[in-house]
């Protein structure tokens, strides 16, 4: 039990509290300035078109997929933390995102995404499903940490390279930018069609994830115990993966890759719980949809002539947590 | 030959066939250049030294060709040169066709090109009134004034947003401002019609489903070209039909 343990209901309401006044922000700022009356009038629904076009095809859309993207990867970090019992497993760094950019990539570039929207995210879902395949396979049952992480890299690699390789193929002339949003995330001038690709893969992928809640809390006493238990690991694993390719799929279909929100928030999270990774799933999803709110109005925020790209200031969030967690390492050594 | 896609243009328009020894890699776009058709089955070239060297030419057109990569390669070489300068008004676009047309030789057909050109504007209605129009281009750059874009919105009557919110020539204006600046038209290029990747998609944004859109193709307006006639033309065109239908 760790010292700063909160009752659970505390936890998931405090984070809720900060999520909404995330949303809340996000609807408020952006690239116009617009009074709070003005908005509010437009919610009501007053014949105010600017306004209204700005907060319900423009803000609105850009925050629903903040929060649900970030849910998305918070919750698939902490669920993915706690199968493999690993601190540094999220998907970015296993390259599931990179590997969904990649299908989303090819859906788009190809023209395959124009025969029927759901190409994009099934492209996106497939892709990430592949890398996760290609993951459990190179890593093994090997207990390293190490392997995994390594397997990881080697796979994000080969997704970034192959996402590079398809826009340059492409007959597209600006790859170049292309290839950065891809990498590194953006939430830029998202709509309402985006929402309806993205909401329902999430929908089903926390679905699966959060479902697994007492398998994980078996698997920290070892994979034997879990099963003596009566967990059946294989179907645990087929709806992690599954799960986490239908989410992931389906938010980096519209983002891009952001890195290490899935990363970060169980790390922040866990601190407060009692660190059973049933316990740090719903709290991780709040928080990550609250982290990634936050990310996106820095974004706007931050002023740069060329918007600030997503996954640059999840970035700048990550190491610092990548940091504290080598130093904690060195000092058990 | 020619080592700039504008100066293929106007190469194009102006010389013998058989004068031409070489034209730049896009010279058969259509997308890229008003003259792609023309320069179907002529030598196109990657813009290197070694085929400037293997071609031998008597002229070589640029924009301008002195500052050429290629060419500062060959220091030793001395080629003819003819040095445009870039064309971002009406004027500095029969400056051009002067020039090009002297160069290879056939100063009556520039003249006429020019004549013909004129004559055509000449008879060209401005619908638009005054309204504002933003040019709009994949991303959300705007294109500001001083720029061909801005003569031709000017020909048309129609005001640039660029000048009227005094944006430089180029700027990006997000989707939000887009909203909040409420043009009566937005001019796009045809290429972007249709969604092809990220930068165009944010075009087809339905926050600016409501303003009117002129689509222009970008070979016609990249360059200063006797293709500037064309767009004008097209403009105008879209101007009047948007208008009948709203009224």
């Amino acid at each position: 039990m760790s010292r700063f343990a909160l009752p659970r209901w505390s936890l998931v309401a405090a984070l809720s509290l900060l999520t909404l006044a995330a949303a809340v922000g996000s609807l408020l700022y952006g690239a116009v300035d617009l009074s709070v009356a003005r908005l509010v009038d437009a919610a009501m629904g007053n014949e105010d078109k600017v306004a209204s076009i700005i907060l319900f095809d423009l803000r609105l859309p850009r925050t629903i997929l903040a929060l649900a993207v970030g849910a998305m990867l918070g919750l698939a970090g902490a669920a993915l933390q706690g199968y493999l019992r690993n601190p540094l497993a999220e998907p970015s760094v296993l390259g599931t995102s990179n590997a969904a950019a990649l299908g989303g990539v090819a859906a788009i570039y190809f023209g395959l995404a124009e025969i029927h929207p759901i190409i994009l995210p099934l492209l996106a879902t497939g892709g990430a499903l592949l890398s996760l395949a290609l993951l459990f396979i190179l890593s093994g049952k090997a207990e390293s940490p190490l392997t995994l992480i390594l397997a990881g890299i080697a796979v994000g690699t080969l997704a970034v390279a192959g996402t590079s390789l398809a826009l340059n193929l492409s007959p597209n002339p600006f790859a170049a930018m292309e290839i950065m949003t891809w990498l590194l995330g953006s939430l830029e001038n998202r709509s309402f069609d985006h929402v309806w690709i993205a909401l329902p893969c999430i929908a089903i992928g926390m679905a699966m994830l959060l479902w697994n809640g007492r398998a994980l809390d078996a698997l920290t006493l070892g994979e034997d115990a879990a099963q003596a238990l009566g967990t059946d690991l294989r179907r645990t694993r087929l709806r992690l993966l599954i799960g986490t390719a239908i989410g992931v799929g389906g938010a980096v279909a519209v983002t891009g890759a952001i890195g290490f929100v899935g990363l970060i928030v169980p790390h922040l999270i866990r601190p407060l719980t009692d660190r059973s990774p049933s316990a740090i799933l719903l709290p991780s999803a709040i928080g990550g949809a609250a982290l990634l709110t936050l990310a996106d109005l820095g974004v706007r925020i931050i002023p740069t002539t060329n918007e600030l790209k997503l996954g640059v200031v999840t970035a700048f969030l990550g190491v610092p947590v990548f940091l504290v967690h080598l130093m904690r390492e060195r000092r058990l050594w | 030959m020619s080592i700039n896609l504008c100066a293929d243009q106007l190469v194009l328009a102006l010389a013998d066939r058989s004068q031409i020894s070489g034209l730049t890699h896009n010279a058969t776009d259509p997308e890229m250049s008003g003259e792609a058709a023309k320069a179907r089955g002529l030598p196109l070239l990657s813009n290197s030294a070694e085929q400037i060297l293997a071609i031998e030419p008597d002229l070589i057109v640029g924009m301008p060709a002195s500052r050429s990569a290629a060419l500062t390669a060959l220091p030793q070489r001395t080629y003819p040169l003819l040095d445009l300068a870039t064309a971002n008004t009406l004027d500095e676009i029969y400056t051009s066709i002067r020039q090009t047309a002297v160069a290879v030789g056939h100063p009556e057909r520039g003249a006429a090109l020019i004549a013909r050109m004129q004559a055509e504007l000449a008879g060209l209605p401005k619908p638009g009134k005054g309204r504002v129009a933003a040019y709009y281009q994949r991303r959300g750059y705007m294109t500001g004034t001083g720029t061909l874009i801005d003569e031709l919105m000017t020909r048309v009557g129609l005001v640039n947003l660029a000048g009227k919110l005094g944006k430089p020539p180029l700027s990006q204006l997000s989707l939000e401002e887009m909203v909040a600046a409420e043009p009566d038209y937005l001019i796009v290029e045809s290429a972007t019609d249709t969604v092809t990747d990220q930068g165009s998609e944010m075009l087809h944004h339905p926050a600016l489903k409501d303003i009117p859109r002129i689509s222009v193709p970008q070979a016609w307006t990249v360059c200063g070209s006797p293709a500037y006639t064309e767009a004008a033309r097209s403009m105008a065109a879209q101007i009047t039909r948007i208008e009948g239908r709203i009224s």
